[in-house]
């Protein structure tokens, strides 16, 4: 009877002790982060959670978010039960200019740190109390993007004077459309391409609906020379609509946002000339490691984790990583 | 007694006009035909350079619209039916995400198919069950069927959407049949829409079946005092909505080449709103299948015309909202000058008039 109670101790010790230490190991052990988000059922979403899901596991602490879709004011009360939650430090998707900033000075007056990921206030740090921005600057993504698409243009020999623009955006109205079309007007004006872009609504996130929004676009305006897809699931739609449409791959330039098997087939086509990756991982992955040096050493980093474009030269990284969540 | 003989004949031939007017328009799909067609015509005229019947416009409309139009026919007889299913979202994206799956697993093309309908079918079934025997309202049972399917799927799929061109290779039979196109101009989903609303239509206007939904959907105390057993109507209906959602879900998904976990948001709502301008009264009993059918063709030319005569951006959801409210205070108003004629024309009502 010793001898077994004896040999128990041993064994207990033995798996105990360096699991114990193991643990100990982990700095982030005991925190607890929460991400809130107006995401859904976007795959965006599931790239950013992976990200957010490594970096809590290097880390030892736990995280968790909240997809609670593109309504303003259940992305507030989420974020007001996260606060209630007493966490160590949140990250917000600042998708409205108006309906975080009381609550989240009430949060860092309460001691909780939160930060802005994805979406930020149109002013920065001047509108919104957070304490660092982590995402993709939108009016650079924009900018970018139709940089890219315009420089092609002028190498075709397109006459940009006289050059259309139009937007499909899967929500008009939201702040990540608003802001990225500023980022293209911003092209627009350098390259003397006159006007303002046309915005289609697409109807919200269904497939069926946004394309087929986009081609009626296309059909009613043979003219077109840009189009551009302001969210992921519009860029998807591009080849689908143009083909509908009954137009050749580079006949009307196109662009957008993220990469959906659709853009990355459009691109493979030629009728996508190129996308932003948002690099959405680190979104995730850098939300909770800035709040996890907040809270230990009051770093405030403002981390631009955006603008990675991609083409068909560099399309085959994009679809190695995206199978396993990280692109 | 010529004046008066006169004044009468005159007054009988009025009340006929009306009385078969009345009967004409108490024809749900009378009144919808009409506004079709009116739309269609004045699409043609006042879009620029005609293009709504330009050949590239029409072949996309036949292309995707039969998306909506194939979801809305079952759901709009489920309706007449006296029920509600909003969880056709959800039977949509799990079947593709099931469908595109079962394909990446090796699973044979001729079996794939008729799993797919089967997980359709399964979804419908648990539905029906749901709400004849719990008689939770269908609206809030199967609201709570498309949250829970929609959370199982996030679980499994992680939202990720899964390309199918690794485990299909393009130019299959299957994929011709589903959405090729017949002498490269006629896409054959519209064939599809066409021959699933002569199937349903058949079912619900010439078969007993039919009138088991009807009566069941107007009242259902009567139907069971006729013996109609209707539990089993309603859970029937269900399953057929579940397959043909799942038979939809496989189109899209060889159409957009993968599962995208966003696919089917939304069809619940404007599948309901395609059967109420199709003439389906929402509390039941009333409908035709023609209805739906150019119900949904009205309210996916009305989106379609606007955006080519350049409608505001912000506006065309705000119209078609009106054209559903419209249509809605419409048939109501049809329906009891209709009833209200029909009580002046019985012998009990002449009597009472002379």
């Amino acid at each position: 009877m010793k001898r077994r109670t004896l040999l128990i101790c041993v064994v207990l010790f033995l798996v105990l002790i360096p699991g114990m230490i193991f643990a100990q190991a982990k700095p982030g052990a005991g925190m607890y982060f929460r991400l809130c988000t107006h995401g859904g059922d976007d795959p965006f979403w599931a790239v950013v959670t992976k990200g957010m899901q490594d970096a809590a596991a290097e880390l030892g602490c736990q995280a968790d978010i909240d997809l609670v879709g593109g309504d303003v004011s259940a992305l507030q009360k989420a974020f007001l039960t996260a606060v209630a939650s007493k966490p160590d430090g949140i990250a917000l998707v600042i998708n409205d200019d108006n309906a975080y900033n009381k609550p989240v000075a009430d949060a860092i007056a309460k001691g909780i740190n939160v930060i802005g990921i994805n979406n930020d206030h149109s002013k920065g740090a001047a509108g919104n109390a957070r304490l660092a921005y982590i995402g993709q600057n939108e009016i650079n993504a924009g900018y970018s993007i139709a940089l890219r698409m315009f420089t092609v243009a002028k190498a075709k020999g397109i006459n940009l004077a006289n050059a259309t623009v139009a937007c499909a955006v899967e929500v008009p109205g939201a702040n990540y459309g608003k802001v990225r079309t500023q980022g293209i007007q911003r092209a627009m004006d350098m390259f003397g391409i006159t006007g303002k872009p046309d915005i289609i609504d697409a109807g919200g996130l269904e497939m069926t609906t946004v394309e087929q929004r986009i081609t009626a676009y296309l059909v009613g305006h043979p003219k077109l020379t840009f189009l551009f897809g302001l969210g992921g699931i519009c860029t998807d739609r591009l080849t689908a609509s143009l083909k509908n449409a009954n137009k050749k791959p580079g006949e009307i330039i196109a662009g957008g946002f993220d990469t959906a098997p659709g853009t990355i087939e459009g691109m493979k086509s030629g009728y996508v000339e190129a996308s932003i990756d948002q690099q959405q991982y680190l979104q995730g992955y850098f939300a909770v490691y800035t709040l996890y040096l907040m809270k230990k050493y009051s770093f405030a980093p403002n981390i631009d984790t955006g603008g990675y474009l991609v083409d068909k030269n560099n399309i085959g990284t994009i679809q190695k990583l995206s199978a396993a969540h990280i692109r | 007694m010529g004046e008066a003989h006169f004044r009468r004949g005159r007054e009988d031939r009025v009340g006929n006009t009306k009385s078969v007017l009345l009967r004409i328009l108490s024809f749900k799909i009378s009144f919808t035909l009409v506004v079709f067609v009116a739309l269609f015509l004045v699409f043609t005229i006042f879009t620029p350079g005609h293009i709504f019947v330009s050949s590239a416009n029409l072949a996309s409309l036949a292309r995707l619209a039969p998306d909506l139009g194939i979801v809305a026919l079952p759901v709009g007889m489920l309706m007449i039916c006296g029920e509600f299913d909003v969880s056709v979202p959800s039977i949509i994206a799990m079947s593709s995400f099931v469908f595109v799956n079962l394909l990446g697993w090796g699973v044979p093309l001729a079996v794939t198919p008729f799993l797919t309908l089967l997980v359709g079918a399964l979804m419908g079934l648990m539905n029906g069950i749901l709400v004849v025997k719990t008689r939770i309202p269908s609206f809030i049972a199967t609201l709570g069927t498309q949250l829970f399917w929609r959370g199982i799927l996030y679980v499994t799929s992680q939202m990720m959407p899964i390309g199918l061109r690794s485990s299909l290779p393009s130019g299959s039979f299957f994929e011709t049949l589903l959405i090729g196109n017949i002498g490269g101009v006629l896409p054959v989903q519209i064939l599809w829409l066409v021959g699933i609303a002569l199937v349903l239509g058949f079912l619900v206007h010439r078969h007993r079946f039919g009138n088991w939904i009807f009566t069941t959907g107007d009242n259902k105390t009567a139907a069971r005092a006729m013996g109609i057993n209707t539990d089993r109507v309603k859970t029937a209906c269900y399953v057929v909505v579940g397959v043909v959602c799942s038979f939809m879900a496989m189109m899209q998904a060889l159409r957009i080449e993968s599962f995208a976990a966003t696919q089917g948001i939304g069809m619940d709502l404007r599948a309901i709103a395609s059967s109420v301008v199709g003439g389906v009264a929402l509390t039941g009993g009333i409908g035709s299948i023609p209805g739906v059918f150019f119900g949904t063709l009205t309210i996916q030319i009305i989106e379609n015309g606007l955006i080519l005569m350049g409608a505001p951006v912000f506006g065309i959801n705000a119209f078609i909202g009106a054209v559903v409210i419209l249509f809605v205070i419409l048939n109501v108003g049809i329906e009891r000058l209709s009833l209200r004629a029909q009580a002046a024309a019985s012998p009990a009502g002449k009597g009472n008039g002379q």
